[in-house]
Parts: C-alpha cells; structure tokens; sequence
C-alpha cells in the first residue's frame, strides 16, 4: 500500500465527497432521519484519520500501520453491514410484517457474522497478516454485498418508488463488489505485489464511486417521506382545517 | 481457492451490474421537452431510424453499416456535448461516465457479432444513450440561445 499523488488525491476527493453528503443531509434537515448513513461516513471519516495518523506516524512499512489498515477495514465492514440493515428497514417502511421477518434474520446473520468475527480474529491475532485477513474481509465483503443485492431485489420487487434508497444501495453494491472481488484475486494470487497495488487503487476508487453516487442522491434526488410521517402530516393537516375555517379572513 | 474463485466472479459480475444500473438510471431521466428532435434532424443523425427499424419491424442487422452508422453518430454527439453550448467546453461526471459506458457497449456488440449471438439489445442500449446525449445537447443549445428570454421577447428586442 505504497501512498502515491494518484492516492492522496483520491483520499481528498473522499473527505470533500463526505464532506459534501453531510452538508446536503444537513441543508435538507436530513441528519436525524439519516442517522445511519451520516453514522457511517463518520466512522469512514474516523478511519481515514487513523489510518493517515498511522501511515504519517509509523511509515507504510510498519506493522503499526498494518494493524491500524486491516482493523479499521473489519471495523468499516461491520459497519456497513449495519447500514445495509438501516437500508432494509428503509425499504420495508410500508410492509411491518416482512420487516418483522427480515429483522429476525439480519440480527441472526449480524450475531453470526460478529460472533465468526470475534473468534476467528482473536484466534489468529498473532499471525494476523498471514493469507488469513484477506480471506476473512474477502469474505466479510461478500457477505455484505450478498445482502446488498437482495436489498436491492426486494426493491424492485416491492415497485418501491424511492430513489434516493435506490441510489443509495447502488452506491453500496459498487462499495462492496469492488474490494471482494479484488480480495479474492488477491488470495488467489497468493498476495503478490501486482495484486496488492490493484487494490490500492481499486478500493479507494469504490469508495469514491460510492461517496458521488451518494452526494448525487442527497443532492439531485427527492427523498420520499415515509409513510408514517405523512400520515401524521395528513392529521395534523385535518385538525387544523376548522380552526382555519373559523379564522376571519 | 473453490470459494475464491466464486466469490471473484460473483463480485466482478455484481460490480459490472451495478455500473450498469447506474449508467440506465441517469439515462431513464425525464427531460421538461423533446430536445432531441431538432438535434437529430439538424445533424442529420441516423440512430432514430436504426432503433425504428429494429423495434418495429425487427429488420435484419447489416453489422457493418450499423456500426458505421453508431460510430459516427457517437463522435458527431460527443463533439457536439464538449462544444455546443457548453460554456465550460468540459464533459460532466455523468457524461463522463455514459461516453464509457459508450464505448463499452461497441465493444459488446463487436464481441456479439463475433460471437454469433443477437446484436439486437446491445444496439437498443446505444440508441438510448444517444437520445440522451441529443437530449443533453437539444437543451445547452435551447438554453443558450435565449437565455433568459422568452421566444416572444427575444424577437421583440430585435
């Protein structure tokens, strides 16, 4: 992971595409019904700074700053798996009982993929930078983007009008599918250096897809009120209707 | 390594589908008119017809002159995206990407024809990105021209 002009630039282009997807969320007023996705880009945030303090602090070389890399990236993938289930309960706005069934099932996947986490890394803590950490977040990542592309099938199962969500799994789908892919080809590869340097390249480029997808939607496209909110528009709307009726004109 | 191999070709396929839903989604936007029209007729540009013929009468496809047909159309509206009524005489990210997605779509036509399989949705998919691209360049065109006039002002300042 050898840090190059091509890659700082791309870091720069991430905190400003950030930046901006929280600006809009804020103009919009947004922050609080967005929770989680104004939670994830401040955890993306977060590892970026951690992760240049450890690169400016220890050198590209250290075994500091392939720690500080790896654990940010399983701790970024978790929380992606997150807002991928913030996205479904999104979707599922208007049906209760299917998200009652799905949300049995994601915290069964999420304890499941916690749990294989938590065991499996504190087993191999001590040869941590073995082929094991590629094939554990190759494997996280296609977890999540399995799940993604269901979300996104439900959708358009579902005929689901809102395209901000839409634009907003897409953006996940490239986030996901770019690093798995690029993982596994690094495990079959056996980590040699041309794969390595494929995914310096790869992975930031992802997420800064994601990141102007993102800020297209919070920026270009409408968001849909949720179904309860409008409702409580709607009798808000009916009982002040007398009082307007009986004000002089 | 089974795993591996999968999850590589899943990955990469989903990573493709995803670019493509990205690239159908900008070109399913609605625009306020029909700016294409005079675009295509101004230019003479042959992709209206070519998309015509294969909708509604599933005409057989002369590969060749197709392609040619494409080709020069694609270059005659990318020429016209950069310097027609763009001040800035820059493609936007969009356009950016929908010219990659351009391209890559000759190439999967080329490979279907040497494939021997259907030309048919490839050539429908190229049409569709240069409709939007006529539409793109219809509306600078219409913008640009009047500004913040309307038809009936402008001739009355003249």
């Amino acid at each position: 992971m050898r840090p190059s002009l091509f890659n700082t630039g791309i870091q720069y282009a991430c905190y400003a595409a950030e930046l901006g997807v929280v600006f809009f969320l804020g103009r919009r007023s947004r922050l609080r019904d967005e929770v989680w996705l104004a939670a994830y880009l401040a955890a993306l945030l977060g590892v970026g700074i951690i992760r240049s303090y450890g690169l400016y602090s220890y050198g590209v070389n250290s075994i500091q700053y392939a720690y500080s890399y790896w654990l940010t990236d399983v701790v970024l993938a978790l929380g992606a798996f997150l807002l991928v289930c913030a996205l479904f309960r999104r979707a599922c706005s208007r049906h209760s009982r299917l998200w009652a069934t799905l949300r049995t099932m994601l915290v069964s996947v999420f304890a499941l993929v916690a749990g294989v986490s938590f065991i499996s890394l504190s087993k191999n803590y001590d040869h941590l930078f073995s082929m094991f950490i590629v094939e554990f977040q190759q494997n996280l990542y296609f977890a999540c983007l399995v799940l993604n592309t269901l979300l996104y099938l439900l959708m358009a199962h579902l005929e689901s009008t809102d395209e901000q969500l839409n634009w907003l799994v897409i953006g996940l789908g490239l986030q996901f599918s770019g690093p798995a892919a690029n993982l596994a080809f690094m495990y079959l590869a056996h980590s040699q250096s041309h794969s390595g340097s494929l995914f310096s390249y790869l992975s930031p480029l992802c997420t800064l897809g994601m990141l102007s997808i993102w800020l297209y939607a919070v920026a270009r496209v409408p968001s849909e009120v949720p179904e309860r909110v409008s409702g409580e528009l709607a009798v808000e709307t009916a009982a002040l209707r007398p009082l307007r009726a009986a004000r002089p004109s | 390594m089974i795993m591996a191999t999968l999850i590589l070709v899943i990955s990469t396929a989903l990573f493709f589908f995803y670019i493509q839903v990205t690239c159908q989604k900008i070109l399913r936007r609605k625009f306020d008119q029909e700016y294409a029209a005079s675009i295509v007729n101004a230019n003479r540009l042959e992709f209206p017809a070519v998309r015509k013929a294969l909708e509604e009468f599933d005409a057989p496809v002369d590969y060749a002159r197709l392609r040619m047909t494409l080709r020069c159309d694609f270059l005659a509206l990318t020429y016209l995206l950069k310097n027609a009524g763009n001040l800035n005489q820059r493609y936007s990210h969009e356009e950016r990407l929908l010219i990659m997605y351009g391209r890559a779509l000759f190439f999967s036509l080329f490979l279907r024809h040497l494939l021997q399989l259907k030309e048919k949705p490839a050539v429908l998919k190229l049409a569709a990105v240069l409709q939007y691209f006529a539409n793109i360049v219809g509306q600078r065109v219409n913008r640009v021209r009047f500004g913040n006039l309307a038809p009936s002002d402008y001739l009355l300042s003249l």
